[in-house]
């Protein structure tokens, strides 16, 4: 008797699963279910549209399976997929999605409902910050400090050299840290608090 | 407001970013795994284990349907700390459940389990630590087998903390030592359930005349307790039943027959 069991990565799933191997497709939808919606819903803003973009990039992964390259890790290829998604899905909506964008951003919490404590309500407020930045500021904000990638993780994802990673990011605070200062004054009051003068 | 510098601003993002109260992950994998089901091209072996699949929950479905058998069946496929689905959780209620046995607990469902990176290996688990040391944490009397012959006292041995304690004891092959010849789990009165995912086989046996199921890999195994989250690819054949008061589980790519050997010579 040997061998019931060992170490399985993302490349052996993925072999596995151009196979037709239904289980090991389902442990990588599973692992990786909740970082895709999350990224949906971070660009997209609404929890249904984000699910069906997941699923999409689900859909359109497995059929890619064989462009994968095995020597690259899976997450960021799916994100990947699921920006590109999102991106076009933000587009096609055209002008209605355009004008509910404006109210949003004239009313930041119009949205996203009240508060549930006050790390909540900041959090929420920051995520509106983020999205006055435009595409690439936010989605770069969004992978590395909202999904924790690293540098090279989120230049896979967005197919950029992770210097390029390293500017946009510097860029994307710079920016940021303007926003807050012009049109968020209760975020700004909150970051200021315990700074040097 | 002094202005912040770009670290402080990176420090306070982190922040932000892990208390945005995201909704709940829908069920990804499902939808995914409904919507792909008809244009998948299963191989020779993939149609029999899909056919073996059909029938098997065909029978279930037609046995499901008195109330008598619902209740045995179910029962079966709920052992001790260890929940088995055929099919995946989905939103659809679970009134029809049985209690659970004492020290179980009923995990959410309707909901998708949350996600986790990678697939650990058994050898892989964090909390390991002698038999003596195992034995002082986990509250219970650890039994160990005494076959197959020769077999001696286990290579390794794990502690987790699961609501209350698992035990995971390791024999290692003499000839493969990186390879794991067999484990016993052995969940505490306490602990929480343990699911598996679409075992490809599954049937009833006895140990020492209780009830006993059996699967057989490759699926997805999870235990979860509050923010810990332990999934494995299970490839082996697995044997669980309730004995001393507590959950076992023996994992081998032995045969039945040989499974239940091992398991009745568990003191």
């Amino acid at each position: 008797m040997t061998f019931p069991e060992r170490l399985v990565n993302d490349a052996e799933l993925v072999t596995r699963a151009r196979r037709a191997d239904e289980a090991a497709w389902e442990t990588l939808t599973r692992a990786y279910a909740e970082a895709a919606f999350r990224l949906a819903y971070l660009i997209l803003g609404d929890p249904d549209d984000a699910d069906d973009v997941a699923q999409e990039a689900f859909i359109r992964a497995y059929r890619a399976l064989n462009q994968f390259d095995l020597a690259r890790p899976f997450r960021p290829w799916l994100l990947s997929i699921v920006a590109n998604l999102a991106r076009n899905r933000l587009r096609s909506a055209g002008r209605y999605l355009a004008a509910l964008q404006r109210a949003a951003r004239a009313d930041p919490e119009a949205h996203v409902g009240a508060p549930a404590d006050s790390a909540a309500a900041e959090a929420r407020e920051v995520w509106q910050a983020v999205k006055r930045l435009g595409q690439t500021d936010s989605e770069i904000i969004y992978l590395r400090y909202f999904l924790d990638m690293s540098e090279a993780d989120t230049a896979q994802t967005l197919g950029v050299a992770p210097g390029t990673v390293k500017s946009r990011t510097h860029r994307a605070l710079e920016r940021l840290r303007s926003v807050v200062a012009n049109d968020f004054p209760t975020l700004r009051e909150g970051w200021g608090r315990g700074t040097r003068p | 407001m002094s202005e912040l510098s770009l670290e402080q601003i990176e420090s306070r993002l982190r922040a932000s970013a892990a208390a945005l109260p995201y909704p709940p992950t829908p069920d990804v994998a499902g939808a995914v795994r409904s919507r792909l089901a008809p244009s998948r091209r299963p191989t020779r072996m993939a149609t029999r284990v899909t056919w073996a699949t059909v029938i098997a929950l065909a029978t279930l479905a037609v046995l499901l349907t008195v109330p008598q058998v619902r209740a045995g069946l179910l029962e079966v496929l709920q052992v001790g700390a260890i929940r088995i689905f055929l099919v995946p959780p989905t939103a659809t209620p679970t009134a029809t459940l049985p209690p659970l046995t004492p020290g179980a607990t009923r995990l959410p469902t309707g909901t998708s389990p949350p996600t986790a990176t990678q697939l650990p290996a058994l050898l892989d688990m964090a909390g390991e630590t002698t038999l003596a040391g195992a034995q002082s944490l986990a509250g219970f009397t650890i039994r160990l087998p005494s076959y197959p012959t020769g077999l001696g006292p286990p290579d390794r041995v794990f502690v987790q903390e699961m609501g209350g304690a698992l035990v995971v004891l390791v024999w290692l092959d003499p000839d493969h030592p990186e390879r794991v010849r067999l484990s016993l789990h052995e969940f505490g009165p306490d602990s929480y359930a343990g699911e598996k995912f679409e075992p490809k086989v599954i049937a009833q046996s006895t140990v020492h005349s209780q009830p006993a199921v059996w699967t057989e890999g490759p699926y997805l195994m999870q235990l979860r307790s509050g923010d810990m989250d332990i999934r494995r690819l299970i490839e082996g054949h697995v044997l669980i039943w309730q004995e001393y008061g507590i959950t076992l589980r023996v994992e081998t790519d032995a045969s039945l027959e040989e499974a239940v050997k091992i398991a009745e010579s568990v003191r």
